[in-house]
């Protein structure tokens, strides 16, 4: 049955697009995650605030005032949020995430403290820009590719050929550069890896500026497809750590695998289920992980203390 | 008489008077609200104070209080106390089964097994619409009691009283073994503690208090809706333990008593009204790491010396 | 005494919060309008238009003779959610004691202030839900000028099953009141004259990417009409899904999609190609020769910016204060006597159309609903089918 196959392939393609938006959006948590065992709750809004700067840059600077045309507008608006999200990062850590490990704080009240910085960045846009809908329209977003029966928009495969590359230049770093080394030996023994002459601050506040930037590029890719407004991030955010936790905390290729397998789980759910049951299917897919395997899709490197 | 008693007097005197200064209809409202959100936070500081278990998911054993007890009493015709004490028994069964299954998780594990039992909880809640009318919502539900002053006084007392227990239950032998648990886990396993039924105990009465609180809510709101009950309301209860003081008895009071009053003082600001909220918070833990109670030890002893 | 101290200090924070109550203007000729909106949260987005339409209506009557009278406004943050609705609606009464109430916009929110006000005896003016509980329930204090559920998806399903030749339907909405209620306000009709419901898709708000819920729309055969209620941030993003998996003309698919009042003006502009073929209905309608549309217009560019045009929300809004000055005009000066002027009244022209409630408190008049379809330049055509 030709229709099923077609339509099998199609939701499939849906679902892995989908798949590498929240990826793009949980590896930032994940790698705070596995470094510093801490949670930055607002990493979200990092992706609105990515998201927004995208959006100025690609329709008024960009476009109107550098007079690129607007595929090139869009393309660099994503450094745009790149940096914007970068600077967010060294923010939070400065403000946040330094102030409160220095005193040597468990790992509730960074979570706590990003909350306030949640619910700020929130109002703060919300203040600034308006509750109405953004109208970001990337000219990919708008151009629909077909092969055969199925269709898939040039900002998917935009989409899809980031994740890749960010998971790619990621993993180059953490193998084949010294911070990235560095960065590594940290997340494995804090302690063990001062000795050796690492400076676990700088390598902490990498991680932070990487995953922040991570967030801000994200946000550069949803804008696009979204509905654009100071609550975009927010409505991920669930979404974002129930992947994260799929993948076994601090794992990368589990929250990659994590993250695709939700969005292609969310596309049959729509096709056979009804898309109102869609958090319902994620989350108990969630507390069967938890069930029948506690440590996540791939198991940890640490040993849990039990 | 006793410190302790002076304190239990003071306290019953706030209690009498609050209701008296605060004498409009509005604050009598928020007053019920706050004597709710104390419940909610003394519920999630016995589970994350006392025996370090992080829970991001109370909001959902609020919830089980709030629609167990309402869809008896509206559909089922039952008495109100009837329905809060199987409202209750609910809640706590639910904690139960959870912690016992959690026993087997730790740290973010649980947070997250948690936070996903809150969002089933509300997945049921928004889809379940034979009993829970779903989004419709239910409407036109009375209070136990009549008049917010009342209601106020009977939330109030059982807080009060809920206070009370668990005080005594953290002074008592099993408060040392809590905290055993808390402080090291292997060391407590080998003084012979059933950590995992401890554990299990601890949580199961925390879901019990934040169902008994869930059954006020709809009595004073007239409306329930599943949106009441979304994760961030699990946020909410654990900024009010953690700016009150985690791990002591009086900070969560606190804790709730100013996360309470504190949006609402503020609507003077209007729009800014969240971001000062946001950014308090986020100062509190920057700057009071134990909490708004171990700050005001801390500054009564500078005091004193 | 360390318990004691805290709990004393407790106390008199708790005490220092009775903030100084809004001084109630000693000033005796003043109707009192207290307004709830959602100002926080993703229901600003109602709030924000909300507010621009009363401010604007308040300067244009503030220059009216109203009997001596003037009108004096307070906003709250009811936030959408009937907790927050049901504080702020008490603190209202409290501290400003207002005549009338307007709001609010969110169906949750507005059921849940309505047994409030009905017992504190003060009239409710809403212009922004849809649910038919709210005049449905008997509220003697309750009036409505925003068209409910079945004012609105009635016409739909008569235009899409007689005008249209729709015999297949599919209904996309929002998990809301509002959307479950317009949904089974089309399907029931539709199906009693003889229409095929394919399925009823619903979504929570959160829902971002509907690439998914176009693909199974294709997927279920020919589909005529496509019912939607859903805000315009969602109706964007689902008629480009749409127009992409080839449903809607649009896409140079065959199907019509179908919007409610909720969608306002712009939403062409924003969906951009897809949206051509839309067929929708409409109560404020910016294109309307009508003379008050017009100056409402043009008054509301010269306030807000000369690129912006006002949508229905704007206008709902603007109209709550158009109508309360009517009444105080013709000597209402409290709750009781502004009811009792719009129990009265009888075809009152605003920009949303004609003003007569019903025994329910329901604003019966719908002659200027009317249809209008998405041309290829993306303007409206208006169509005469009422």
């Amino acid at each position: 049955m030709p229709d099923l196959l077609a339509l099998v392939v199609q939701q499939s393609v849906n679902g892995v697009y989908l798949g590498c938006l929240y990826v793009m959006v949980a590896l930032g948590l994940t790698l705070i995650y596995g470094v510093l065992n801490q949670i930055n709750f607002a990493h979200a809004d990092f992706v609105t605030v990515g998201a927004f700067a995208a959006f100025f840059v690609a329709t008024r600077f960009a476009t109107r005032m550098l007079g690129l045309p607007d595929t090139g507008g869009y393309l660099l608006s994503l450094v745009a949020a790149l940096g914007a999200g970068a600077v967010l990062g060294v923010l939070v850590n400065a403000a946040v995430f330094a102030p409160l490990r220095r005193r040597g704080s468990d790992e509730l009240r960074p979570l706590i403290a990003t909350i306030g910085v949640s619910v700020l960045l929130e109002n703060g846009q919300l203040a600034l820009f308006g509750p109405i809908p953004y109208q970001f329209d990337s000219p990919l977003a708008r151009e629909t590719i077909r092969l055969g029966p199925i269709f898939f928009s040039a900002q998917s495969v935009l989409v899809v050929a980031v994740a890749v590359a960010a998971i790619a230049a990621l993993y180059g770093f953490m193998r084949f550069t010294f911070l990235g080394k560095a960065l590594r030996a940290v997340a494995q023994d804090r302690e063990t890896a001062g000795l050796m002459g690492i400076n676990p601050n700088l390598v902490i506040a990498l991680t932070i500026v990487i995953a922040s930037a991570l967030a801000g590029v994200a946000g550069a890719l949803l804008g696009p497809v979204v509905v654009l407004t100071p609550f975009t991030g927010a409505s991920l955010i669930v979404k974002a750590f129930a992947i994260v936790i799929i993948g076994g905390f601090g794992n990368m290729e589990g929250t990659i695998i994590a993250g695709l397998a939700v969005g292609i789980i969310e596309a049959f759910t729509v096709q056979y289920l009804g898309s109102g049951l869609i958090d319902l299917v994620v989350f108990a897919m969630l507390l069967t992980m938890l069930v029948v395997r506690p440590t996540g899709l791939i198991a940890e490197r640490k040993e849990e203390n039990v | 008489m006793t410190r302790r008693h002076a304190a239990i007097a003071v306290a019953i005197l706030a209690i009498a008077a609050a209701p008296w200064i605060l004498a409009t209809p509005y604050w009598r409202g928020i007053l019920v609200l706050c004597a709710m959100n104390v419940l909610l936070a003394l519920s999630l500081n016995l589970v994350m104070g006392y025996t370090g278990q992080l829970n991001l998911g109370q909001s959902a054993f609020f919830a089980i209080g709030a629609y167990v007890s309402t869809v008896l009493i509206k559909s089922h015709g039952w008495n109100f106390w009837l329905a809060g004490l199987v409202a209750v028994i609910a809640a706590g069964v639910l904690g139960l089964a959870l912690a016992a299954f959690a026993a087997r998780l730790r740290g973010h594990y649980l947070a997250i097994a948690s936070l996903g039992f809150a969002v089933i909880t509300y997945q049921v809640l928004l889809n379940w619409e034979d009993v829970t009318q779903g989004v419709r919502g239910i409407y036109g539900i009375l209070p136990p009691v009549s008049g917010t002053t009342a209601l106020f006084y009977l939330v109030a007392g059982v807080a009060a009283a809920v206070y009370l227990l668990l005080d005594n239950l953290v002074r008592s032998p099993v408060g040392d073994t809590l905290r055993a648990i808390r402080e090291d886990e292997v060391s407590a396993a080998s003084l012979g503690i059933n950590r995992a039924a401890w554990k299990a105990f601890a949580f199961g009465l925390g879901a019990a208090i934040a169902g008994l609180a869930g059954i006020f809510y709809p009595g004073l709101v007239g409306t329930l809706v599943p949106d009441a009950f979304g994760i961030v309301e699990s946020f909410t209860m654990m900024a009010m333990v953690i700016v009150g003081g985690m791990g002591t008895m009086i900070g969560p009071v606190i804790g709730a008593i100013v996360l309470t009053f504190l949006p609402e003082v503020l609507r003077g600001f209007g729009e800014l009204r969240l971001m000062i909220y946001g950014l308090a918070l986020t100062l509190v833990v920057l700057f009071m790491p134990g909490g708004i109670a171990q700050a005001w030890t801390a500054v009564r002893a500078r005091a004193r010396r | 005494m360390k318990h004691a101290s805290i709990s004393v200090v407790a106390l008199a924070f708790s005490t220092v919060l009775t903030a100084a109550p809004f001084a109630v203007q000693a000033q005796d000729k003043v109707v009192r309008v207290g307004v709830l909106m959602p100002i926080s949260g993703p229901g600003s987005y109602f709030g924000v238009m909300g507010k621009e339409g009363i401010d604007l209506a308040l300067e244009q009557v503030a220059k009216a003779n109203l009997n001596g009278y003037r009108l004096q406004v307070q906003y709250e943050d009811s936030a959408c959610s009937p907790l927050q609705a049901t504080n702020t609606v008490k603190r209202v009464l409290d501290q400003f004691k207002p005549h009338i109430v307007v709001g609010e916009e969110c169906s949750d929110a507005s059921l849940a202030i309505a047994p409030i006000l009905e017992q504190a005896k003060v009239v409710q003016l809403n212009a922004g839900s849809v649910t038919m509980k709210l005049t449905e329930s008997g509220y003697k204090y309750v009036f409505r000028i925003f068209p409910n559920a079945e004012q609105q998806s009635l016409p739909l399903a008569k235009v899409a099953y007689e005008k249209l030749g729709a015999r297949t339907a599919v209904i996309l909405h929002e998990k809301t009141n509002a959307g479950i209620d317009n949904a089974e306000g089309f399907e029931k009709p539709f199906v009693a004259m003889g229409g095929k419901v394919l399925a009823k898709i619903d979504f929570g708000r959160d829902v971002n990417d509907f690439t998914a819920i176009a693909t199974r729309i294709a997927s279920l055969g020919k589909v005529d009409v496509l019912p939607t209620f859903a805000l315009e941030g969602q109706q964007v993003r689902l008629s480009q899904a749409l127009a992409q998996a080839k449903v809607v003309k649009g896409g140079g698919g065959s199907g019509v999609q179908m919007g409610s009042i909720w969608l306002p003006w712009g939403y062409d502009t924003k969906a951009g190609p897809a949206a051509i073929g839309y067929v929708r209905i409409v109560q404020f309608d910016p294109t309307e020769n009508r003379k008050i549309v017009q100056d409402f217009i043009k008054a509301y560019r010269a306030k807000y910016g000369a690129d912006k045009t006002p949508t229905h929300i704007n206008a709902h809004a603007y109209d709550t204060i158009l109508l309360i000055a009517e009444a105080v005009r013709r000597g209402a000066k409290d709750s009781e006597s502004i009811r009792e002027q719009f129990s009265k009244l009888k075809d009152f022209e605003v920009t949303t159309g004609r003003i007569t409630f019903d025994a329910k408190g329901q604003n019966s008049d719908l002659s200027v609903v009317h249809f209008v379809e998405t041309q290829k330049d993306l303007s409206w055509k208006g169509l005469d089918w009422r």
